[in-house]
C-alpha cells in the first residue's frame, strides 16, 4: 500500500471525527472539558504528593511531573491512533466486529491503525504534551541535542509495550469471545493506573515485577529514568529489547489465535461465541 | 497452482466437497452436568458441492439451524471450512480475501455496514475510499442508486435515525457502490414491510438483469426467493438437498395444485384431494397432479351441487417447502 492511499485512509477517518465534534457545539464543549478535567485529575494525586515531599525517592518534582506527562502522551497517542477499538482487539472480537473487518479490501494491520480519533481522542495526548513541557522547563537540566530523538525512541517503545500486551491478552479472546471480550481493558486500564507510580526508592521486589511480569513501569517510570541518565550501560536498552520480545510473542499468540477463530467457528453456534 | 486458480472464468462460485464442523457444548441436569460438560460436534454443512456461473441468481434456502449463514461466511472468507475446496470468482476466499473483496458484496440483513452516528452519505464516502473506488465509478454509481432505490431523501440522515426498510436500501447501496460482480445476501428482506421487500426485490432483479450481477441469496420467505431467482439451492441438516429450478421444487412433493370452490354451503366431495381450510362456503383443497389428473377432478366437481365458482392454482412454493422440511425432519 502506498503512502498517499494510506494517508487518504487516515484523512477520512479524521474527517469523520471531526464531523462527529462538530456535530454539536455543545457537545465539543463539554467533550473538552470533560477531557480536561479528566486528564488533570488522572496525575494530580501524585504530582501533589510529589509537591508536598519535594518529590518521590529520589525523583525531583518536575521529573515526577515529566513521568506523569510521559505516561499521559503514551496513552493519549494510543487512544488517538487506536479509536476503532484497535487498541482494545478483544472488544473487536468479543463483539463479532472482525466480521466487517473481514469484507473490507485492507490488511487487517492497515484496518487496525487507520481509525484515528485525531479531535475526540486527543484530550489526553495534548496535555501531555503541554505538561512535558511544564516539567522541562522546571527542571535545572542541559539536554544534549540527540535528547529528542532519544524521547521519541522511548515513547515509541513504551507504546510497543503496552500495544504488545494488549494484543497479547486479547488472543484469548479468539478461543473464548465472550469471555474475554473486556480483556484488553483490564489490562490497558492496569497500565494506565500502574504506570502513574514513581518506582524509585520502591523495594526490588515491587520494582522488578513491574519491569518483567506486568512491565507498567517500562512505560512511564523506566523510560523517565533512563532519558534523565539515571540508569546505567546495558539497562537503556532494556526496555527496547523487552518491547521486541513482547512485540513479537503478541504477534505470534494472536496469529494463532486467529488462525483458531477462522478455522473453529466465529459464530453463535461456538460456545462463548461473539456477540451478534 | 491451487484448484481455485483453474475454475473456468465463467463461474462465479464453486463449492467442492464443502464440511464444516462445530463443537458445542451440551450441559446436562443436575450436578454432574455442571461440573462435566460434553462436546458435541454438529455438521453444520456435509460434503456440500454446487456451482454458480456468472449471471445467475440463485436461492439458497433450508430451515432454521440448516447451515445457510455458515455457507456465506465461508464464501466470503469469514470461515474457513473442515474439508473441501472453495472458489469464488477464480479466488479462493481465505488465500485472496482483498483482492476477492474488491469484486464481492456481502450483505447480512441482521447487520449493517453503514457508520452509525454519521449520515448515509458520509458511510457511502467512507466506502469510496476504503474500496478506493474510482470517483468515476463512484459518482455513476451513486447517482444510480440514488434512482434505483429512492434513497435521494434520507442520503444525509444519520444511520441510527433511519427506519430498518431505508437501512436496508442505504446498505444495499453502499454494497454496489464499487460495481460488485457477486453479492452475497444473507436474509435481505428480514423484517420489512410489504412496500420496502417490493423495492428490495424489483431493484435485484433489476441489475441481475441489466447489469448481469451474480446474485446468490437466503430468505425464509419462499415466495419472495421464487420471486426473484430462477434457481434454488436446498439445504438440509448440512447436505444439500435440492439444486434446480422451482417448478421442479414442486415436483418432488409431487404436483402439488390448490383447488378453491365456492359453494352454496355443503362441502364437496373430492376424494384424492385433502382439505385444506374452510370459510363462508369457500373450501380449499390439495391435491397432487402426479397422483390425480386434472379431468378427472372437474369431472367428479361438475358432479357436485351447489358449486359458484372455482380456481385451480399452484401450491405456494412456502406449502411446498413447509412439506419438505417435515419430510426431511421425519428422516
Amino acid at each position: 500500500m502506498s503512502v498517499k492511499r494510506y494517508f487518504k485512509l487516515l484523512g477520512i477517518y479524521a474527517k469523520m471525527d471531526l464531523a462527529s465534534l462538530m456535530r454539536d457545539r455543545k457537545f465539543m464543549a463539554i467533550v473538552m472539558l470533560a477531557d480536561l478535567v479528566s486528564n488533570v485529575s488522572s496525575i494530580s494525586g501524585v504530582f501533589l504528593l510529589a509537591w508536598k515531599f519535594g518529590g518521590i525517592g529520589g525523583m525531583g518534582r518536575f521529573e515526577v511531573l515529566f513521568m506523569l506527562a510521559y505516561g499521559n502522551i503514551v496513552m493519549g497517542f494510543l487512544n488517538m491512533m487506536g479509536g476503532c477499538n484497535a487498541l482494545f482487539p478483544s472488544r473487536i472480537i468479543g463483539r463479532g466486529q472482525w466480521e466487517h473487518m473481514f469484507i473490507m479490501p485492507l490488511p487487517y494491520t492497515v484496518q487496525l491503525t487507520v481509525g484515528i480519533f485525531p479531535f475526540t481522542g486527543s484530550g489526553t495526548f495534548l496535555s501531555g504534551i503541554a505538561l512535558l513541557f511544564v516539567a522541562l522547563s522546571n527542571m535545572d537540566v542541559v539536554l544534549p541535542w540527540w535528547w529528542p530523538g532519544a524521547l521519541i525512541l522511548q515513547l515509541a517503545v513504551s507504546m510497543v509495550i503496552v500495544v504488545a500486551l494488549s494484543y497479547l491478552f486479547s488472543s484469548l479472546a479468539f478461543y473464548a469471545p465472550v469471555q474475554c471480550e473486556e480483556i484488553s481493558s483490564t489490562v490497558i486500564y492496569s497500565v494506565e493506573r500502574t504506570m502513574t507510580f514513581p518506582l524509585s526508592g520502591m523495594p526490588v521486589y515491587v520494582r522488578y515485577p513491574l519491569l518483567t511480569i506486568f512491565p507498567a513501569g517500562l512505560t512511564a517510570w523506566f523510560p523517565t529514568v533512563v532519558l534523565f541518565g539515571k540508569t546505567a550501560g546495558f539497562e537503556c536498552f532494556y526496555s527496547v529489547l523487552f518491547a521486541a520480545l513482547t512485540a513479537f510473542t503478541a504477534a505470534h499468540f494472536f496469529k494463532k489465535g486467529f488462525r483458531y477463530y477462522v478455522k473453529k467457528g466465529i459464530n453463535r453456534y461456538v460456545s462463548g461465541g461473539h456477540r451478534s | 497452482m491451487s484448484q481455485a486458480d483453474t475454475v473456468p472464468e465463467q463461474i462465479a462460485v464453486k463449492v467442492d466437497s464443502v464440511s464444516k464442523a462445530f463443537v458445542q457444548w451440551q450441559r446436562k441436569e443436575g450436578i454432574r452436568g455442571l461440573l462435566k460438560q460434553e462436546k458435541k460436534v454438529v455438521n453444520a454443512l456435509d460434503d456440500v458441492s454446487f456451482q454458480i456461473e456468472k449471471g445467475e441468481f440463485v436461492a439458497y434456502a433450508g430451515p432454521n439451524g440448516a447451515g445457510k449463514s455458515t455457507t456465506m461466511k465461508l464464501l466470503s472468507g469469514m470461515l474457513q471450512p473442515t474439508g473441501g475446496t472453495i472458489s469464488v470468482l477464480g479466488m479462493s476466499p481465505e488465500k485472496d480475501r482483498i483482492p476477492l473483496m474488491k469484486r464481492v458484496g456481502v450483505l447480512f440483513g441482521n447487520r449493517t455496514e453503514l457508520w452509525w452516528d454519521h449520515p448515509v452519505i458520509q458511510s457511502f464516502e467512507w466506502k469510496k475510499v476504503v474500496w478506493d473506488i474510482p470517483d468515476s465509478v463512484y459518482r455513476r454509481n451513486l447517482e444510480r442508486m440514488i434512482e434505483l432505490l429512492d434513497i435521494g431523501g434520507i442520503i444525509n440522515t444519520f444511520a441510527r435515525e433511519l427506519s430498518l426498510g431505508q437501512r436496508m436500501r442505504a446498505d444495499l447501496a453502499m454494497m454496489l457502490l464499487h460495481s460488485p460482480e457477486l453479492i452475497l445476501l444473507d436474509e435481505p428482506t428480514l423484517g420489512l414491510d410489504v412496500v420496502a421487500k417490493r423495492q428490495m426485490i424489483d431493484f435485484l432483479k433489476k441489475i441481475n438483469l441489466e447489469s448481469g450481477v451474480t446474485i446468490l441469496v437466503t430468505s425464509h420467505d419462499m415466495d419472495d426467493l421464487e420471486e426473484m431467482a430462477r434457481r434454488i439451492l436446498m439445504i438440509s441438516q448440512g447436505k444439500l438437498a435440492y439444486d434446480g429450478d422451482f417448478d421442479g421444487l414442486r415436483n418432488l412433493t409431487g404436483n402439488l395444485t390448490v383447488f378453491r370452490v365456492t359453494t352454496d354451503g355443503g362441502r364437496p366431495r373430492l376424494e384424492g384431494c385433502r382439505l385444506l381450510g374452510e370459510e363462508h362456503g369457500v373450501f380449499e383443497f390439495e391435491a397432487d397432479l402426479s397422483q390425480i389428473s386434472v379431468s378427472v377432478l372437474l369431472e367428479r366437481l361438475s358432479r357436485t351441487d351447489g358449486i359458484r365458482d372455482v380456481e385451480i392454482r399452484k401450491a405456494p412454493v412456502e406449502q411446498v417447502i413447509a412439506q419438505l422440511y417435515e419430510s426431511w425432519r421425519s428422516v
